[in-house]
């Protein structure tokens, strides 16, 4: 398996404190990884940092064998990004948005490709041309799924992508992720949702205070991660804070 | 290169999108426009009709003169004549000085009439705000309508969250910078199209095509100038009420304050005396040269004495001038020469004081481009002072054409005895044909090559502002971070 993003003995340092400390993990090609923590726990820290906005202390954040800060765009470049909040546009509509970023990142914005994203993340035909201010947040993050996949990038960040969806919303996400796994796409997801974590990921490590505080992995034949074992070890580093 | 340009006008066209889509953008544009329309169709309105007018009064003046019956020449030299200041074609963008200064001038024997300044109030106060013109709208309003539509170019986007996924795309702090640096410069140098047309008008009635495509130049400068330093600041600052703030008050050091502390520190560091003062100390020098009039003043002794020996007689009545003509000619380069000297100290002074305000120009766009508007339009202090020139040359010469007239075509004995003698009083009184020694009189503005040379200082004052605050913008958007 090649490995796409490794994370070895990375610590990040943000105005002058220490938010992650010595983590390391590796993500190989077609798994899905969970970064599960609270809030302050270090999950964004370490995809900003996989992305080059951030510089490791010590420590190396390596995408697809390459230390990102030494080549910031072929990182980027690699990676299709998901903030938190699904960002795009409001006074465009889903077609004005995906030809825009798909300009910027170079990538092929025919409509009949457009359709075909906008199609796979189940997003309705009428509501494409409509302005994204109309849109709820369920909607945005399929537009914004669909820029994932027209961006064709072989690894995926998704920070709280299932933040603020209804439960039919992220078992449709849920889905995608791992529809899109399966097509050979690397995705490394930041949550602190234990339950979505435990079905949809392959892998997760628990964060806590910056550091590794556990990992769990999804036994072979069972179709999810053991959530009672994850949330009790969740729960166990949420008290002692 | 064309992938990455493609990128940068991707951006700045999603920019100029989301103008059109929101009402405050577009609303604040459309004002903009119909201000600017409306100001530069009074402004160009005034300037022609200003135009027409003294055209039309300064041949009415000529005629005038030109016109007059036979009668003594010392009679014309009081009569007088005026001479108009036409405007220059490109003070339809900007009147300049004008407005605060004379635009005729009454010649006439022994006396300088002129509007002097008092101080370098009036040709500091960039205008005045009273007459709105095209300019004042360009200098005053577009930075603006460009703070209110611009400052949150890259702020909006750390705000909104769409700064991380931009720069994710592969996307640089610096491109984004230049990306939206296009976006507000493709917007600004839009704007200047009413200036453009309006410089295509000037040039077509008269104005230098060069000295039009300057001032458009130099409004270009300045707009980028203002791009720049909205674009540092909201590439530096990470809300958008703040850069609002910090903006807003830019523009009112640039635009109000320092052009006043300019004027009032050019006053402080060069004194000017009062016109009253001047007047005061200049007629007290002019009684020494002696009154034309009284060709028995002690002050022509000496000028009797020379003529007499001269053309070796010893009375006057038998020079073959006139001596009253001959003390006139006399007494008026005299008189002259006093009053010219103090019009050229107070002209120098004037000078110094807008050189010294203009040197504020490093601390204010707004002075600098409006001292290179006013120089390029031919409507600055350098201009005003070149008609008040003109203007007196030609008083002078044709005060003292008249002068010879009555030296040498009228007999003394007559003009001594008109007021006893009728047959006298009636040879005095000389033919019209030689009121033709008033030149016409026609102002042109200096040649565009002068003009251009003289608005390069606050051209390269504006380059200079651009390069500076492109730079800074450029350093700091070299650390963008989301």
């Amino acid at each position: 398996m090649t490995t796409m993003l490794f994370a070895k003995a990375l610590s990040v340092e943000r105005s002058g404190q220490r938010v992650l400390n010595n983590v390391s993990f590796k993500v190989d090609q077609g798994e899905v990884q969970a970064l599960l923590g609270g809030n302050g726990a270090g999950k964004s820290t370490t995809l900003l940092t996989f992305l080059g906005f951030l510089t490791p202390a010590s420590g190396s954040a390596q995408v697809q064998g390459k230390e990102s800060r030494d080549d910031v765009g072929a990182a980027r470049r690699a990676i299709a990004y998901l903030p938190e909040a699904a960002t795009l546009y409001d006074h465009l509509n889903a077609y004005e948005n995906l030809r825009y970023f798909l300009s910027l990142a170079k990538a092929d914005a025919h409509r009949r490709t457009l359709d075909a994203a906008l199609e796979r993340v189940a997003l309705q035909a009428e509501a494409r041309e409509m302005r994204m201010h109309t849109y709820s947040k369920g909607m945005r993050q399929k537009v914004a799924i669909a820029l994932a996949i027209l961006r064709e990038s072989p690894i995926l960040l998704l920070d709280e992508p299932t933040s603020g969806l209804d439960p039919a919303a992220i078992d449709d996400f849920n889905r995608l992720v791992r529809e899109l796994a399966e097509d050979g796409r690397t995705i490394l997801l930041v949550t602190h949702d234990v339950y979505g974590a435990c079905h949809v990921a392959d892998r997760i490590h628990l964060l806590h205070k910056g550091e590794l505080a556990g990992t769990f992995d999804r036994p072979s034949g069972i179709d999810r991660i053991d959530t009672e074992a994850v949330h009790a070890a969740f729960a166990t580093h949420a008290a002692v804070s | 290169m064309n992938g990455l340009m493609s990128r940068l006008f991707t951006i700045a066209r999603a920019e100029w999108q989301l103008w059109l889509r929101q009402r405050l953008a577009l609303g604040a544009l459309l004002v903009f426009a119909l201000l600017l329309v409306a100001t530069s169709l009074v402004t160009a309105l005034k300037a022609s009709q200003e135009h027409h007018e003294r055209t039309h009064q300064q041949a009415a003046a000529e005629a005038s003169f030109l016109s007059q019956p036979d009668r003594h020449p010392h009679r014309m030299v009081h009569y007088g004549h005026y001479v108009f200041r036409i405007p220059a074609p490109l003070s339809m963008i900007d009147p300049g000085v004008d407005s605060v200064t004379g635009q005729s001038m009454f010649l006439e024997g022994h006396q300088q009439n002129t509007a002097m300044f008092a101080d370098a109030r009036a040709s500091a106060e960039l205008g005045g705000f009273e007459n709105l013109t095209t300019a004042l709208v360009y200098q005053l309003f577009l930075p603006l309508l460009l703070i209110a539509i611009g400052h949150g170019l890259i702020i909006r986007e750390r705000e909104d969250n769409t700064l991380a996924p931009l720069l994710a795309q592969g996307m640089t702090g610096i491109q984004l910078f230049a990306a939206k640096w296009m976006a507000l410069a493709g917007l600004s140098l839009a704007l200047l199209l009413p200036l453009a047309i309006m410089g295509a008008i000037a040039a077509s009635q008269g104005a230098a095509v060069l000295a039009s495509a300057a001032i458009i130049g130099l409004y270009a400068l300045y707009v980028l100038v203002w791009c720049s330093l909205i674009l540092l600041v909201s590439t530096c600052v990470r809300s958008r009420s703040i850069a609002l703030g910090i903006l807003t008050l830019c523009w009112l050091a640039a635009a109000l304050i320092v052009p006043r502390i300019a004027v009032e520190s050019a006053s402080s560091a060069v004194p000017a005396p009062s016109k009253l003062e001047t007047d005061i100390n200049m007629q007290a020098e002019l009684r020494t040269v002696g009154d034309g009039h009284n060709a028995d003043s002690p002050n022509f002794q000496q000028l009797r004495a020379n003529l007499l020996a001269q053309y070796d007689v010893t009375r006057v009545e038998d020079l073959p001038v006139n001596f009253r003509g001959m003390v006139a000619q006399s007494a008026e380069a005299g008189l002259t020469e006093v009053m010219n000297r103090h019009a050229e100290e107070r002209m120098a002074l004037e000078a110094a004081q807008a050189r010294f305000a203009a040197s504020f120009g490093w601390l204010s766009p707004v002075l600098t481009v409006s001292a290179g508007s006013r120089a390029l339009a031919a409507t600055d202090l350098a201009t005003h002072h070149r008609f008040l020139r003109e203007a007196e040359a030609v008083r002078f010469d044709f005060v003292q054409g008249l002068n010879r007239v009555h030296a040498e075509q009228l007999a003394y004995r007559d003009d001594i005895n008109r007021n006893r003698d009728r047959q006298a009083s009636r040879r005095t009184r000389m033919s019209a044909d030689n009121w033709k020694v008033l030149d016409e009189f026609s102002f042109e503005p200096a040649a565009a090559g002068e003009r251009i040379a003289n608005a390069s200082t606050p051209a390269a004052m504006l380059l200079a502002w651009l390069l500076m605050l492109t730079a800074i913008g450029i350093l700091a958007a070299r650390r963008m971070q989301p």
